[in-house]
Formats: C-alpha cells, sequence, structure tokens
C-alpha cells in the first residue's frame, strides 16, 4: 500500500474505529478524528517535501506521476462491448499535489473546529472522515470512473453533515445542494461513459477510463463520438463541444459559477462551521481543479474554442459575487458570496490559458482555501458564543475582543489582496494572465482583465465596510450585557487555529515560490498539451 | 432437472408438514429445502457454457439460468427469514402460504429455464395463480381482496395476450422452440406479417406481468392491497423472473438485425413511458409502500433498456440490475413491515426520528434507497451504469439523457424518507426490530456494498 | 380468369355481406314493427317447466357445493392423462408405469391432503 492510498484510507479506518466504539467515549471521538487528521497533515507535509515539481510535470504522461499506484478493480466482459476495465489508479502531479496538502490542513481545521458539536457525535466523526476518505481520493485519482466515484462519494457525507447538524432550514439547502451537484454529475457520467467507448488503451486495445489515454488524441478511435477527426454531432453540436460543456458545468456547479451558485449560499449558512469550512475551503476546489484536470486536458480544442465564455463567465462572477456580498446583512452569506467573486478569479485565470493566468488560478485557490476557512472559522467563533450572525447585530465589537479583532483584520486585509498575503499574489497573476492573453494567444479581451480588478475594489468596500460596521466604534450589541459576557475572547484552540492559518496566507503570500516551484512544470505542461491540440 | 423437482417436493413436504400440525417445522424445513435447492442450482454451473437442453428441448439450463434460479432462490429465502410470525397473524393455514410461494418460486424457476414458449406460459401460470391466490389471503380484508381480484382479471388478460402472441408465433415459424424460431427468422426471406403481431402480444404480456408502462395500471393497487411479505416478493422476485424470459426469448430468437428494427422503438416508448410515469407519480405519494410500488414501474424501465441495448452483455447487465433492485427492495420492505407492524401506518411522517431511536435500521434503510436512487458505491450504481453503457453503445443518447433526469428525480423522492428519519424529530419509542429481520438487513446491505464495489464476483457468474 | 385478383373482385363478396347483414336488420325492424304486442304477466314470468317460481334465484348456496365440484373437476381432468398412457401402455413400457406411478402417487397426496383437511366432510 502506497502513501496515496494510506492517506486516502486513514481517515476511513478513523471513521470505522469511531462507528465501533462504545458511546461512553463520546467524548474522545475527536481525538481519534483529530489523530488521523493530524497523520494525514503529517504525510502530506513528507509528500510535499518529497516532491519534485520538475521531474513529475505529470498531465499526459504517467512516468511523469509520482507515486503511482495502477491496480486492476473492476474487471467484467461485455461481449460485444469489450470488457469493461476499470483501474485504481492513483497518481499526483504539480496540480493535484498542492490541494493534498490543502485538504489535509483543512480537514485538520475543520475537526478542530467541531468541538462545537454537541450532538450525535458519532455520525458526525464518522461521516467526516468519510467525506475526507472521498476528498483525498478525488485529488489522486487518475482514473475516471474512480473518480467519479470518489467525487459522488462526497456528496453523501455532506448532505448529512449539512441536514442533520446545520440550522433551521437545513433540509432545504442539503437537498438543494445535493440536487445541484447530482445534476451535474449525472451528466457528466454520460460524458464518460462516451469517452470509454471512444478511447483505446494503446497497449491492450480495450476501452479504458484512464484519464491520461483520454488526453492522448491518438487513442481515440477513429469515427467514435469524442473523436476529434469524426466531428460527430449530438443533438446538432458538435460532440467534442457537448462534452466539455457537460463535463464544465458539472464542476462549474462547484466552483460556483454566476447562474448555478445558488446552492451555496444556503449551504452555507444553514451548515456548521467545520462544514461550511470544508464546503469553502476544499470542496469548491474540487470544481477548479476538476476544470483544469480534466475539461481542458481531454478538450482541449473545446477549451480553447470556449475560452472567452469561461472568461466572461468569471468576471461576471467576480462582479456579481461582490455586488451580492455587498447587500448581505448575515455575515457568513457575504463570506459565501465573497467566494464565489473570488472563485471568478479562477475562473478567469484558467480561462486565458496562460502560465500567469493558470499559476495565478492554481494559487488563488489554495490561497482561498485558507482565507476562506479562516473566515468562516472567525464566523464560527461569534456564532459560538451568541448564536447570531447578523452583521447589524454587532458594533464595536473591537473593544471586548480585541484579539479576535486582530485575526478579523487580517483575514479581511489578507481577503481583499493585501501585498504580503497570498490572495495578493493570486490575484495579481490571475489578472496580468487575463490581460496578457489577448497578445498572447487572443483569447481574452483586455477588459475582462479590467472588470476583473474592478472586482477587487469591490471587495475591498465590502470587507471594509462590515470591519467598520461591526467593529468599531461604541461597543453595542443586540443581546446587551448577556451578550457582552458570552462574547469571549478567543481561547488557546482558536488561536492556534487562526495564527497558522494566517501563517500560511503570509508564507505563500511572501515566498509564493513555495507553491509555484511544485505546480510550475505541471502548468506548462498543460499548457503545452493545450495548445497541442 | 433435480432444482425443479427439489423445490415442488419441497413444497409438497411443507404442505403436510402443516397437515400434521409441525407449524413449529415450518419455517426452518423451507429455509433448508432452499439451501439444497440453492446447492443443486450452482451444481449446474458450467465453466464453459456449453449446457445442453433437457426434456425433448423443453428446458436449458445455463449459466443465465444458473445466475437468476439463484438469485430467485436466495431472494426467497431472503423474503421467508421475514415471515416469521407474519402469516400466523393473517390465518391458521400458514403451511398452505409457504406452499403456494413455493410453487411460485417453482414456476419461476421454469420461467428462467425454458427453452420452449409452451415451458414459458406453464411457468408464468403457475407463478401467476400462486400469485393470486397469495395476494388475496387477508380473507377479511378489503384493500386485500380488491388487489386480488385485479391482479386475477389482469392478469388472465395478459396472460391472454402471451398465449396469442405465442400462438402467432408458432403459426408463422412453425415451431414453440426457440432454436427453431431463430432458424425461421434467419432462414425466411420475408417474414410473416403474424410473426410481427406475435412480437407485439408477447411483448404486451410479458410487460404486463413485468408491469411496466402503461400497461402498469394494476401494480400500485395490487401492491398495496397485498400482505406487505407478499408484495415484497412480487416486485422482485417476479419481476426478475419475467425480465429473465424477456430476455431469454428476446436474445436467443428475436435478435435478428431486421426483427430489432421493428421492436427496439416499441420497447424505447414503453421504457420512456414507465420511466416517466413511475418516477412522476412517485414523487407525489405520501405512503412509502405506494412510492415503491410506483418506483418499482421506473425500473422497469431501467431493466428494458439491456433489451433496447441487447448484446451478449445484456445478461448480466440485467442481472445486476435486478441483483441490486431485489436486495435493496428487501430490505426497504423489512423496514416497511416493522414500521407497519409497531406504528400502524406506512407514511412518510412514521419514519422520522428514527434515525437516532434505530440507528441500524435507519442506516440499512438508507443505504438501499440510495442504492435503488443510483448512487455510487452501492449495487444499485452498478446497475444503472451498465444500463446506460449498453444504452450508449447503441446510441440511444436521447434516450438516456431522459432517463439520466429520472434518475435525478427518483434520488428526490427516495432521499423522502432518509430525510424523514434522520433530520425530522418525533417523539417516539424505540421499534423492535426481531433478530430475523436484523440478519436479513445486515446481510442485505453488505450484499449492496460489496456488489457497488466489487461487482465482478456476481457478474461473472453468468 | 385472369390470374390476378384486384380490389375490384372482391366486390360481390362485399356486396353479399350487405345483402346477408342487411337481411337481418330488416327483418329484426321489420318484425319488431309489424308483430302484434301483448304484454301479460305469465308471458313475463321466468318459464320453469310450467310450475310457478318459488323465490330469487339467485340465491347464496352452502360454498361446499363448489368446493366438491371443483374437486370433481380436478380428479376428473387427471383421468384425461392416463388415456394416452393405456393407449400406449406396451410402447412406453416399465419407464411409462413408474412415471404413471410418480403421476397417480402425487395424485393420491393431493387427496389425502383433501381429506385430512376435511374438505368433503358435510357437516
Amino acid at each position: 500500500m502506497s502513501l496515496l492510498s494510506l492517506l486516502i484510507f486513514l481517515p476511513l479506518a478513523a471513521g470505522l474505529l469511531i462507528l465501533v466504539l462504545p458511546y461512553a467515549w463520546q467524548q474522545r471521538y475527536k481525538y481519534v478524528a483529530l489523530a488521523a487528521v493530524g497523520i494525514q497533515v503529517i504525510m502530506s507535509a513528507f509528500i510535499y517535501l518529497n516532491f519534485d515539481g520538475n521531474a513529475f510535470s505529470g498531465i499526459d504522461a504517467k512516468s511523469k506521476y509520482q507515486l503511482v499506484e495502477q491496480v486492476s478493480w473492476i474487471n467484467l466482459q461485455l461481449g460485444r462491448l469489450g470488457s469493461l476495465q476499470i483501474d485504481y489508479f492513483l497518481g499526483i502531479d504539480g496540480l493535484s499535489m498542492p490541494f493534498l496538502v490543502l485538504s489535509s490542513v483543512v480537514m485538520f481545521i475543520a475537526v478542530l473546529s467541531s468541538w462545537e458539536i454537541k450532538t450525535n457525535l458519532k455520525g458526525y466523526f464518522a461521516l467526516l472522515m468519510l467525506l475526507n476518505t472521498a476528498i483525498m481520493g478525488v485529488f489522486c485519482a487518475l482514473d475516471f470512473f474512480l473518480f467519479y466515484i470518489f467525487y459522488e462519494l462526497m456528496l453523501l457525507p455532506l448532505y448529512f453533515l449539512i441536514g442533520m447538524w446545520g440550522g433551521a432550514r437545513r433540509e432545504y439547502a442539503a437537498i438543494k445542494f445535493f440536487l445541484y451537484t447530482l445534476f451535474g454529475s449525472v451528466f457528466m457520467l454520460l460524458v464518460i461513459i462516451g469517452l470509454y467507448f471512444s478511447v483505446q488503451d494503446p497497449i491492450t486495445g480495450n476501452h479504458t477510463f484512464n484519464m491520461l489515454h483520454m488526453m492522448n488524441p491518438d487513442n481515440y478511435i477513429p469515427g467514435s463520438i469524442f473523436s476529434a477527426l469524426a466531428e460527430q454531432q449530438i443533438f446538432g453540436i458538435p460532440a467534442r463541444l457537448l462534452g466539455f460543456i457537460v463535463l464544465f458545468i458539472a464542476f462549474a456547479i462547484k466552483v460556483p459559477i454566476v447562474p448555478l451558485h445558488t446552492w451555496l449560499p444556503d449551504a452555507h449558512v444553514e451548515a456548521p462551521t467545520p462544514v461550511s469550512i470544508i464546503l469553502a475551503g476544499i470542496l469548491l476546489k474540487i470544481g477548479g481543479y476538476g476544470i483544469l484536470r480534466i475539461c481542458m486536458s481531454i478538450f482541449p480544442d473545446a477549451a480553447i474554442d470556449s475560452a472567452w465564455w469561461l472568461g466572461l463567465i468569471g468576471v461576471v462572477s467576480i462582479i456579481y459575487g461582490a455586488l451580492n456580498a455587498l447587500a448581505q446583512n448575515d455575515l457568513k452569506r457575504m463570506i459565501a458570496y465573497s467566494s464565489v467573486s473570488h472563485m471568478g478569479f479562477v475562473l478567469l485565470g484558467i480561462a486565458s490559458i496562460t502560465a500567469e493566468g493558470i499559476s495565478g488560478a492554481m494559487l488563488q485557490m489554495i490561497s482561498h482555501g485558507f482565507l476562506s476557512t479562516m473566515l468562516f472559522f472567525l464566523v464560527g467563533v461569534i456564532y459560538n458564543r451568541v448564536h447570531s450572525r447578523y452583521i447589524h447585530d454587532f458594533r464595536g465589537l473591537a473593544l471586548i475582543m480585541p484579539k479576535y479583532t486582530t485575526f478579523i483584520m487580517i483575514a479581511f486585509f489578507a481577503s481583499l489582496g493585501l501585498p504580503g498575503f497570498s490572495a495578493f499574489i493570486a490575484e495579481a497573476f490571475s489578472l496580468i494572465g487575463a490581460f496578457t492573453s489577448e497578445s498572447v494567444n487572443g483569447l481574452l479581451p483586455r477588459w475582462m482583465a479590467i472588470c476583473g480588478s474592478i472586482g477587487i475594489l469591490l471587495s475591498a468596500a465590502y470587507l471594509l465596510w462590515t470591519l467598520q460596521r461591526m467593529f468599531f466604534g461604541k461597543t453595542r450589541l443586540m443581546g446587551g450585557e448577556d451578550w457582552k459576557s458570552k462574547l469571549t475572547d478567543v481561547n488557546g484552540r482558536e488561536i492556534f487555529v487562526l495564527t497558522s492559518l494566517t501563517v500560511f496566507a503570509l508564507l505563500l503570500g511572501i515566498l509564493p515560490s513555495l507553491a509555484f516551484d511544485k505546480m510550475n512544470a505541471s502548468v506548462l505542461e498543460l499548457i503545452r498539451l493545450v495548445n497541442l491540440k | 432437472m433435480d432444482v425443479i423437482i427439489t423445490i415442488s417436493l419441497l413444497a409438497i413436504l411443507v404442505l403436510y408438514l402443516g397437515l400434521f400440525k409441525a407449524a413449529k417445522a415450518l419455517l426452518p424445513v423451507t429455509l433448508v429445502g432452499l439451501l439444497v435447492a440453492l446447492g443443486l442450482t450452482f451444481n449446474h454451473w458450467d465453466l464453459a457454457n456449453n449446457t445442453k437442453s433437457i426434456f425433448s428441448g423443453m428446458l436449458l439450463f445455463n449459466n443465465f439460468s444458473v445466475a437468476f434460479s439463484a438469485l430467485a432462490i436466495i431472494s426467497t429465502f431472503l423474503i421467508l427469514m421475514l415471515s416469521k410470525d407474519y402469516f400466523e397473524r393473517i390465518s391458521a393455514n400458514v403451511a398452505e402460504y409457504y406452499t403456494i410461494i413455493l410453487f411460485a418460486l417453482t414456476g419461476i424457476i421454469i420461467i428462467a429455464s425454458y427453452h420452449n414458449l409452451s415451458m414459458l406460459f406453464i411457468g408464468i401460470e403457475i407463478m401467476s395463480v400462486s400469485l393470486y391466490i397469495l395476494t388475496g389471503i387477508k380473507k377479511r380484508d378489503y384493500a386485500s381482496n380488491e388487489a386480488a381480484l385485479k391482479y386475477f382479471l389482469m392478469g388472465a388478460f395478459s396472460t391472454g395476450f402471451l398465449l396469442f402472441g405465442i400462438t402467432l408465433l408458432y403459426g408463422a415459424s412453425g415451431s414453440f422452440d426457440l432454436t427453431e424460431i431463430r432458424n425461421y427468422v434467419a432462414s425466411s426471406e420475408e417474414i410473416s406479417p403474424i410473426f410481427y403481431a406475435g412480437i407485439l402480444l408477447s411483448i404486451i404480456g410479458l410487460c404486463f406481468k413485468a408491469g411496466a408502462a402503461p400497461f402498469h395500471f394494476w401494480t400500485p393497487d395490487v401492491y398495496e392491497g397485498a400482505p406487505t411479505l407478499i408484495t415484497a416478493f412480487m416486485s422482485t422476485v417476479v419481476k426478475t423472473a419475467v425480465f429473465a424470459a424477456f430476455l431469454r426469448l428476446f436474445y436467443i430468437s428475436l435478435s435478428s438485425v431486421t426483427l430489432q428494427e421493428f421492436w427496439v422503438p416499441v420497447l424505447v416508448v414503453l421504457a420512456s413511458l414507465s420511466l416517466l410515469i413511475g418516477n412522476i407519480t412517485a414523487v407525489y405519494q405520501q405512503h412509502f409502500k405506494r412510492m415503491l410500488a410506483y418506483s418499482s414501474i421506473s425500473h422497469v424501465g431501467y431493466l428494458l433498456f439491456a433489451l433496447i441495448a441487447l448484446s451478449s452483455a445484456s445478461d448480466s447487465a440485467v442481472f445486476l440490475y435486478a441483483a441490486a433492485y431485489t436486495i435493496a427492495s428487501i430490505i426497504a420492505f423489512a423496514a416497511l413491515m416493522v414500521v407497519q407492524k409497531q406504528v400502524g401506518n406506512d407514511s412518510f411522517d412514521n419514519f422520522n426520528g428514527l434515525g437516532r431511536k434505530n440507528p441500524l435500521l435507519a442506516l440499512t434503510l438508507t443505504i438501499s434507497m440510495l442504492s435503488l436512487a443510483g448512487i455510487p458505491l452501492t449495487a444499485g450504481f452498478i446497475g444503472k451504469f451498465m444500463m446506460f453503457t449498453g444504452a450508449l453503445s447503441t446510441y440511444h443518447t436521447a434516450l438516456t439523457v431522459f432517463a439520466v433526469l429520472n434518475a435525478i428525480v427518483g434520488v428526490f423522492y427516495y432521499l423522502r424518507v432518509v430525510v424523514a428519519m434522520y433530520f425530522k424529530d418525533a417523539e417516539r419509542n424505540e421499534l423492535a426490530v426481531p433478530v430475523y429481520f436484523k440478519i436479513v438487513l445486515v446481510v442485505s446491505t453488505l450484499a449492496t456494498i460489496i456488489i457497488g464495489v466489487y461487482p465482478g464476483f456476481i457478474a461473472d457468474l453468468i | 380468369m385472369e390470374a390476378q385478383s384486384t380490389p375490384v373482385s372482391y366486390l360481390p363478396i362485399i356486396f353479399q355481406m350487405i345483402v346477408a347483414l342487411g337481411f337481418v336488420v330488416t327483418t329484426m325492424i321489420a318484425t319488431h314493427l309489424l308483430g302484434p304486442k301483448r304484454k301479460t304477466k305469465d308471458k313475463l314470468t321466468p318459464f320453469e317447466s310450467g310450475i310457478e317460481v318459488i323465490g330469487n334465484a339467485r340465491q347464496p348456496f352452502s360454498i361446499k357445493y363448489f368446493l366438491v365440484a371443483i374437486l370433481f373437476v380436478l380428479f376428473d381432468i387427471e383421468v384425461i392423462f392416463m388415456y394416452p398412457w393405456a393407449v400406449n401402455f406396451r410402447e412406453m413400457g416399465m419407464e411409462g408405469l413408474i412415471e404413471m406411478f410418480i403421476f397417480m402417487g402425487t395424485l393420491l397426496l393431493g387427496f389425502i391432503y383433501i381429506i385430512k383437511k376435511k374438505a368433503l366432510d358435510w357437516e
């Protein structure tokens, strides 16, 4: 069993352990979970340190993946259809490795913030660990079927986590989230099957789900549905374009892009803090990762054709998300919309198909992973104390919670792209990518980059305005003296979490090469592949 | 054919056990007998799959038959385990109920192994007549009576269609034998029009039995009116058997390209209608049992996909799907029986708060619902995946997209009971789950997950 | 006579059918219109060998009659299977005899069941 399998199934084992532990030990479940994710953090750090960004550029060559693991998993003889060959195929390259680190850290923090969960701890931690397994699996899987399984497996625990431990309208939020994501993913399944019929393993001649084979145009059977040469049409739309659109929509629902984002505010608001953290910190990134790893690599021609639209969707998400955030009076909802806005940069960067843009998008995802985790954690801190998140319920918090205010200022300033923090570098790179795209490959017009920068201004507006409304001025609280006594400043556990996240954000802001070095080769390889078409 | 003989003799044995007042021995004897029959079934499994037909070409017990017979026997076994203390509440004639179920099973095994259309008819009749009786065993219950009468009238009617279809096939080809019919199709220059009429009538007859729309109208009332245990039997084992019959007839005799051009469009329409009607009406149900009845119509729609994309892979596709559906349904019906017995009513509200009080029951029911909805890592997903793969390989893209949309609708109503169990709180007492039920629930759940994670081991059976 | 038949050559058949149907319909209508109608009480009572009817014909009767009738039909029908065997008795030989005994044994089992269930007891 290799390191990656261990990384994936360790939490599952921990979850099963929690299930069999007696109820009397309820208070110790969280330590089991914490130990599991702690080991994961150490393992992912080890993977990070041992990862050679230049040698393992990955993308479409198996030899360029690190820690590869390939075992035959499902092997059914289907007569005329050939044999259904599904591999348990794992590996990491520069695109996926950073997310392993991010996921394990965010998971660690999510477990730490689960101290607030009081009911049905057994179910809660077991589901959390199952979710953890699925997330790690998604980032490691290189077989499309395996990827799909992990991708769907994420849905269930999240559905229950939101539905059982969520807020007042949790039922609605949970089913909305579930159906939205499922809608995207079942159509993805059809494309997967279509690809399966189109692609042949060059060695065995069987149809295959191997993503790496799908990236190579030579492996497509002539005349098959997704073959670039055959130019097949489905419902009057070129098949490859349709395949790209379906996959893109599936991932875009996760990102989320603007017309498909309505599940996100509901899910975030109703979810308990740890789940919000996971949703914002990891789940949204799976959308971006999927677009890079799957949409762009398997359908490069369609990606170039629709780059303009991707850019447009990115810009609309940036502006629309920011404007919405400005109008919210629920702090958590505001942060949820700010996520929509920030993820817009990811899409814009990806759409540019330049080295700067894609690196920026990658860094933006990682940086947003840490920062949104921090923001949701901070919201959780006050919600836990007084069970309110309304911005106008609070005023002058700085006087009674000075340390808390310091952290929230750090988080806000980092999010709005203050130089020195990771978001600055990330957004700058995405915008540079979008800006240079016109001269490099002529995909995105310059005005998109300019509109994107307006988004930064807007984010400064809503964050600073919130800061002013909630934290400055004379202390006035909705709940009066009662609240005042409850609103104690952050405790040791919370300081630990917040400090470590601040350190991550600062480190990536000051030394972005920590991330860039590891993924640069992969990004270049991806661009080469896309331009090859 | 030792399996058929064993089960028939078992039925008579059980009948006599009842006669001599050995009520305690009924269930154990039946279960042991079924295990013996299961062993004998596997004895026929042949790696090379070159089995000869027996009884002058009447039956052909090949791997296909082994797989479907084994599935039917195992499902019956699981369902009968739920019957402890069940029939006693209805009347004193417990032995007769077991006997009739075993007779129905005999019919089903004949259906799974026929090689001659007259045997198909006899098998279907043995099965159906037993079911008419079983539906009406609650003599004093008005709904049960209505269901039995409805089922009998509709069933007799549909058997008429099937018989007429078989006659026409015979009239055109001059034989009841499946291979002979295939030879007729292959050798004749122009296929007689009555042959086409025969195909159409057999489709109608079989679709009646399977409950495919638009021949489904008896299903909801019959499923609701019949005793839950019998409903479980009807909606799982019987459906599977009918599909085995369907597949055998079409794969062996009617699979030539010219004929496919004729019947594939018919089945496409039937499949789409079943999906649409089954799913849309299931959404509006307030009762769990009725919801299962309607959803079973939609599952027939998915099963028809295998026929639409007829190939040598169809049998393992149908088998996987049917196995997944059967096992998941057994869990659902077991849970339903527990709730019905102790609460008295099966509306969704009565499942509220079950997640807290009966974690095992709730967990297994959840997994069964997920399997029926086709969520990955459950058997149901593999089944649906095979169906969609088949349909896409024959370029039925529009139909597949339609099915996928229906699958999403399906998720919505299957999750309703999950929502009720976990997300809604209610003051309720813990339900007592008998040990037999627990065994069935756990075994079926494990099977669902094992097939979902590693489908190879049962798909290779065929 | 020409070898090929056209739709026109079926015309006589259609005429034949029209005439046949027409005759029936016409005579029925004609008798209905022409015939004298005298309704008396006796004419409207069901005719039962000249004896006056007592009570309603649709009365519930004991299920036992039905049971016995069904059982009679069942066993009566089984005899049908013995005829072909009797005719081919020599050809089928020992094997046929054994098979027939198995068949009869099964029947006997059913018969014992019926007796044990007291289906033939009248009280």
